[in-house]
């Protein structure tokens, strides 16, 4: 886990951007998927904030998921949802403090940000920068 | 690392690795309704029947049920040899009889180019093929609610003594991976009725969106320690939630910087 995804609300313009650049990173048969970045109005004056998978450390996904479909990918240090091993039970859905853990009904299938394997392309499309994908400096990093 | 063929290409796998598994990740639709990732191969449905031979054994094959035969060195697989396909075709031609309605199963025999069964159709049929998956993923999340019942012909899914189950939660894992779509279930606006049992659903707080099931949310919390907070507010009014806290917070340090 070199690097971090850092999402800077105050340069957010809300223009969604980052919404359309996910779906069209996850499409399934050849249409664009559901977004798992929701740019949501922060409730004051020009103040957007991007939603989205924060990969918490003590996740209530993870601790939720009774097959351990739910797996953290050592390289990137994203929670990774296996979907052959996803029985649809819906609880991380529901357990996900954050709302980040999404159903798509599309493709009748559970998904969330994988930060796109370790190159996140909402962090490539972003206009003004507010997402972006850098490397943990080492003063940053936390012992362990 | 075990070097095997499967369709003339040489292909390695992992020890303990299924046949099935392999096949799949190499790209090769081999068909099965019984087979979940998530749970112990059973080999219940015959569909990945594929056949394997080995260069000692003077061209003698057999058949095997993919998902169930872990690889071997020096195995030679064949997926779609006309033999196999006919073994295939059988089964499906068997299936059909037994499940003339099921609309997986008409798919499954258009795609083996078979129109109408060969065999007498069971007039009163239902859909369920007795795969068994919904009993086993019910199994391993931990709840074995329900089982398969009686012998022969009266074998059938239900929960013990065919009551409303105490053990089920209402997670609906059994119905959403049912392979042909059998487990019926009904759901409005505050409950949930499967397995002959009613249960209530959590609605949102603020928006009212009915989420999981009550006994389903306690289960979570108590065994995985999870708030039962969580579960009262749905994923959208979680996000929007999320992101009134943070523009407090980011409003609170542009006033402080202004």
């Amino acid at each position: 886990m070199n690097f971090r995804f850092v999402v800077n609300p105050e340069v957010c313009t809300g223009c969604r951007t980052c919404e359309l650049a996910c779906a069209f990173a996850h499409p399934h048969d050849s249409k664009p998927g559901k977004s798992r970045i929701y740019p949501i109005d922060g409730g004051f004056k020009e103040l957007w904030v991007p939603v989205t998978c924060l990969q918490c450390d003590d996740a209530a996904c993870v601790k939720s998921c009774l097959v351990d479909a739910l797996k953290r990918n050592p390289v990137t240090g994203a929670i990774e949802l296996n979907r052959e091993m996803c029985v649809m039970c819906m609880a991380c859905v529901a357990a996900c403090p954050f709302g980040c853990a999404l159903l798509d009904p599309g493709q009748d299938a559970v998904v969330k940000c994988d930060l796109c394997g370790g190159d996140p392309v909402c962090a490539h499309f972003c206009p003004t920068k507010a997402l972006s994908y850098v490397p943990i400096k080492k003063k940053d990093r936390i012992a362990g | 690392m075990i070097k095997l063929t499967i369709n003339g290409k040489l292909v390695q796998a992992d020890e303990g690795d299924m046949l099935l598994t392999v096949i799949r990740r190499e790209g090769i639709d081999v068909p099965s309704q019984c087979h979940h990732q998530a749970v112990e191969p059973s080999g219940a449905c015959r569909l990945c029947m594929v056949e394997i031979t080995r260069q000692e054994w003077d061209g003698w094959s057999k058949f095997v049920t993919s998902c169930l035969y872990p690889v071997e060195d020096g195995l030679i697989v064949t997926t779609h040899s006309a033999k196999v396909i006919q073994l295939r075709k059988t089964i499906i031609d068997l299936y059909l009889a037994r499940h003339p309605n099921s609309t997986e199963i008409m798919r499954l025999a258009s795609e083996y180019g078979i129109t109408r069964t060969t065999y007498e159709t069971v007039v009163d049929g239902d859909d369920c093929i007795m795969c068994g998956l919904c009993t086993r993923i019910c199994a391993h999340m931990g709840f074995s609610a329900i089982s398969t019942v009686g012998r022969g012909h009266d074998k059938e899914i239900a929960p013990p003594l065919k009551e409303a189950p105490t053990d089920c939660t209402g997670c609906l894992s059994c119905a959403n991976n049912c392979p042909t779509n059998f487990i019926e279930f009904t759901r409005d606006s505050n409950s949930l009725t499967i397995w002959g049992r009613t249960f209530e659903t959590l609605a949102c707080s603020q928006c009212g969106k009915a989420t999981i099931t009550r006994e389903f949310a306690e289960h979570l919390s108590k065994t995985r320690d999870i708030p039962i907070a969580y579960f009262e507010v749905c994923d959208d009014c979680h996000r929007k939630e999320t992101a009134k806290t943070m523009g407090r917070v980011v409003n609170w340090t542009r006033e402080v910087q202004a």
